[in-house]
């Protein structure tokens, strides 16, 4: 069966004319959004084509689970968070991180101020909302780590399960809910709360955050040299494009916009995404930082009855392509 | 390659076993026959999933997926109070109740039939896609929403049911209680609500698994941190493909024995009808 899949593949590659493009396709996590304006950037500015890659971007959505694409044949890289990334290994899925353009996270929790919350020891009794489908590990976490159980009673907290919206806060069926900087923070905003009425939880600042939107690929075909190749010319022009729309966030939301088939995105709210991503993506080469990888990993295992993994994870990050990518 | 050759030898010869039963003409045949079949299913699906070497994050062989059923059992178990007995249980009663009064007040009264019928039918093409999250909105994230979400599901189904049935009398029946001097009330429940328990019972039947499917759906729009639909969705984002699939099992016998107790007691109610006779 795999030489047939070979010999076809080989075929597929004779018939092509000599100067066509290597292909390469990419899942993203969400919907097209700024949230991934440095592939949008790259894509439209060339940098992909000056790299001869031909790459298509997929977009994700509530229904898509980019490591099942993975798994599936149907996309060869994925973005993907690293909390997400490391369970579906230890489930079995050899998931590998390439390059990590996000440094920091954007995770927050965001209250109403007079609910009166000081700490995470004041959410006892109170609900919250979470987002689940591989989003829940940092608050699942958080919670272990402070020891607050989360299965309701007055000594811990209520989970809802929020949808992609922010409705659960502005009609207080939750006293606090999931949102991130760049995009829901910025929907309760518009919905008329004004940021004095609000106290947000960073993750980041809590010392729960875990890297968020980085790179991944399955781990056996790192061993082919010819893709590896693909993936460092990729992550080169993935990082140029980054840099590109950090400096120049309003055409970058320009450019996601044109990208957006749905036509749901507007153009204020990508350029606010856009200001907002440019700060979570400051300070990151593309290589990732295996102290940010340690301290995830610290944080996904801290102890409590449910822990997000069970043992460290090894070989679950190379430098291999950034090396050869960055230098 | 070896397991995937396997694979097609049982089959073949599980199907050659079966043609040959099917000729027989002893009972317990009806009974192997469909369990022959299923069980082949099982071992072909698992031989080929091991032989091909499908990664369990896009099918799970089945003996993982029933060791995994058994060792999440108690979760499921709780997923299946919040879903089946909370969510999907008193929107079918509440959904039914309603339809069937509904129905009552439809039958004696033709202007509220033909006001009431057409209403109906616009509700039940409300997707519920649309209706879920409204109904999240309106009553919370509880096993109200699901309810609710439910309620609006079976209501059509048993109206158009009951309305049909009631009016599934003969003119010689109703002349023969008219000339007993029956009243209404004498006429409706000695002769045409037994007369429409057939079609009531079809559409309760059909009911059930909507309702179950309403439950489990409204789970995605929103849900505390149980329920089968919760469940589905949370573990299909972990690739937990086996917790899927053991949710998926764990509905499909909470909605057979559903199906099965309305379809007994329809039998018990309706033993005069020709489709229950022996």
């Amino acid at each position: 069966m795999k030489k047939l899949m070979l010999a076809a593949t080989a075929l597929a590659g004779f018939s092509a004319p000599a100067f066509a493009q290597d292909a390469l396709t990419l899942q993203l996590k969400w919907v097209t959004q700024a949230q991934f304006a440095g592939y949008y950037v790259a894509l439209e500015k060339g940098y992909y084509s000056d790299e001869n890659l031909d790459v298509t971007i997929l977009p994700g959505g509530p229904d898509v689970a980019p490591p099942q694409v993975l798994a599936g044949g149907g996309a060869d890289v994925m973005v993907d968070w690293l909390a997400s990334a490391l369970a579906v290994r230890e489930g079995g899925l050899p998931v590998v991180n390439i390059a990590q353009p996000f440094a920091s996270s954007g995770l927050l929790l965001t209250c109403w101020k007079d609910a009166g919350f000081t700490g995470p020891q004041d959410f006892k009794g109170h609900t919250l909302g979470v987002w689940f489908g591989g989003n829940e590990y940092p608050f699942l976490s958080w919670m272990s780590r402070e020891n607050i159980p989360v299965d309701g009673g007055a000594d811990g907290v209520t989970i809802l399960r929020q949808g992609f919206n922010v409705d659960p806060l502005i009609q207080r069926q939750a006293d606090c809910i999931s949102t991130m900087t760049y995009n829901e923070y910025g929907q309760v905003l518009d919905a008329g709360v004004t940021a004095d009425e609000l106290t947000n939880f960073s993750f980041e600042a809590e010392g729960v955050a875990t890297l968020e939107d980085g790179l991944y690929v399955l781990e056996d075909r790192l061993t082919d040299e010819a893709f590896a190749d693909k993936l460092v010319r990729f992550v080169r022009a993935s990082m140029k494009g980054w840099k590109y729309a950090e400096e120049n966030p309003t055409e970058a939301a320009e450019i996601v916009l044109e990208f957006d088939e749905t036509g749901a995105q507007t153009e204020a709210h990508q350029i606010y995404m856009m200001g907002e991503i440019a700060k979570l993506t400051a300070g990151s080469n593309g290589a990732l930082d295996p102290a940010a990888f340690d301290r995830t990993v610290e944080v996904l295992m801290a102890p409590g009855s449910d822990p997000v993994i069970t043992k460290v994870p090894e070989d679950a990050w190379t430098h291999m392509i950034t090396d050869r990518a960055l230098d | 390659m070896m397991l995937t050759i396997l694979a097609f030898v049982i089959w073949a010869a599980a199907w050659a076993l079966n043609v040959r039963l099917a000729r027989l003409p002893q009972r317990w045949v009806r009974l192997a026959v469909p369990l022959i079949f299923g069980a082949t299913l099982l071992v072909v699906w698992e031989l080929l999933v091991r032989g091909a070497g499908v990664s369990a994050v896009i099918l799970p062989p089945p003996s993982a997926i029933a060791s995994t059923f058994v060792r999440v059992f108690p979760t499921l178990w709780q997923d299946t109070v919040q879903t089946v007995f909370k969510g999907a249980l008193s929107g079918y009663v509440i959904g039914c109740a309603a339809a069937f009064c509904v129905a009552l007040l439809a039958d004696r009264f033709d202007v509220l039939r033909r006001g009431l019928l057409p209403v109906g039918s616009f509700l039940s093409a409300l997707p519920i896609v649309g209706t879920a999250p409204i109904f999240v909105m309106w009553f919370g994230f509880g096993w109200q929403s699901k309810a609710a979400v439910v309620v609006a599901m079976v209501f059509f189904p048993l109206l158009v049911n009951t309305v049909a049935g009631l009016r599934d009398t003969t003119v010689q029946q109703r002349d023969l209680m008219f000339t007993y001097a029956a009243s209404y009330w004498e006429t409706l429940f000695k002769l045409r609500l037994p007369a429409a328990l057939p079609f009531i019972f079809n559409g309760l039947k059909v009911s059930t698994t909507l309702a179950l499917i309403g439950a489990i759906v409204a789970e995605f729009f929103g849900s505390p941190t149980q329920g089968l639909g919760f469940r589905i969705d949370a573990s299909r984002g972990r690739l937990a493909l086996d917790v899927v699939w053991s949710a998926i099992l764990m509905s499909a016998f909470a909605g057979s024995l559903f199906y099965g107790a309305v379809a007994l007691l329809e039998r018990a109610l309706t033993f005069w009808h020709p489709s229950q006779r022996k």
